[in-house]
């Protein structure tokens, strides 16, 4: 294989996989906060903390991309 | 869907395994997946010669075109992973390819089969970075600022969660919905061969959905090598 065509398969890779993974991480998020929430018996607080940090999460993963992608 | 017909769960039935192997297609394609890659395997290495021959040259285009492909992802600290990476890609293609044959099962097509291959390959990436880094793996973890761990901490917590879901219901989902599609198309116009396109891109899409696991992995076992940002 070409050692171009290799780099260009792992970046379509990397980028094709950065929607689901914002996705997930967000439900990732709500999900635990709304696990501890039953485990604490605090109800809404923690959902919306953990839903706030999967969001971060997920917009984390799409700076990391950003700065990747400056490279070209 | 229940499948109309599966081979092998009329061979269990010979031995009177036939309502457990009905409940548990995967299991008893992923042996048959299993198997099929160890025979191979046998044959490929029975006769390895300095100057290789027919079968040879298939399995060595293969093999070591992959592997120069990992390290150049990894580097060269990523060969040793390097047999755990092409097991999952062959186990994956196989399962894949396995769902196109009728009275088949494909394996990758149930969350359980997935589901383990993507634990392996994420935990795998684990391990390597505790291998390579030691205890200083964790400052993957802990983002560049020291005051700021607090928040890394969970938010990285939760994007190394969201690499081993995104394996599993990628991979699932298209081999799934690939199976429901054939199996609505033959129900509607099985008689006008229907599903033969579908079927024809589902070669593809095996390959394809085989290619991206396995290079996600490489990818993540490459993230865990390198140092913390």
């Amino acid at each position: 294989m070409k050692k171009e065509t290799g780099n260009n398969l792992r970046e379509l890779g990397y980028f094709a996989s950065l929607g689901i993974s914002v996705a997930l991480s967000i439900f990732i998020g709500l999900g635990l906060g709304l696990w501890l929430d039953k485990k604490f018996d605090t109800d809404p607080v923690l959902m919306f903390v953990g839903l706030g940090l999967g969001i971060v999460a997920g917009f984390s993963n799409i700076i990391r991309a950003g700065k990747k992608g400056k490279n070209y | 869907m229940e499948h109309p017909y599966l081979f092998l769960t009329s061979v269990f039935g010979l031995f009177g395994l036939e309502e457990w192997a009905a409940h548990h297609p995967h299991v008893t394609y992923m042996w048959l997946a299993m198997i099929i890659l160890i025979v191979f395997g046998w044959l490929a290495g029975k006769s390895v010669s300095l100057v290789p021959e027919t079968a040879q040259n298939v399995f060595e285009v293969l093999i070591s075109g992959l592997e120069e492909f990992v390290v150049s992802i990894t580097g060269e600290e990523g060969r040793k992973s390097y047999p755990l990476l092409i097991s999952i890609f062959l186990f994956v293609l196989v399962g894949n390819l396995m769902g196109l044959v009728p009275s088949f099962f494909a394996p990758t097509a149930s969350v359980n089969t997935t589901m383990a291959l993507a634990l392996i390959a994420v935990g795998w990436s684990h391990v390597v970075g505790v291998w390579h880094h030691g205890f200083k793996y964790i400052k993957h973890f802990l983002g560049p600022v020291p005051l700021m761990i607090p928040l890394f901490l969970p938010i990285e917590l939760i994007a190394h969660l969201a690499r081993v879901l995104s394996l599993t219901f990628r991979l699932f989902g298209n081999m799934m919905g690939h199976e429901l599609v054939v199996l609505i198309l033959l129900m509607l116009g099985g008689m006008f061969l229907a599903p033969l396109p579908v079927m024809a891109m589902g070669v593809f899409v095996a390959l394809v959905q085989a290619f991206v696991f396995f290079l996600l992995s490489t990818m993540y076992i490459a993230g865990a090598i390198e140092e913390a940002h």
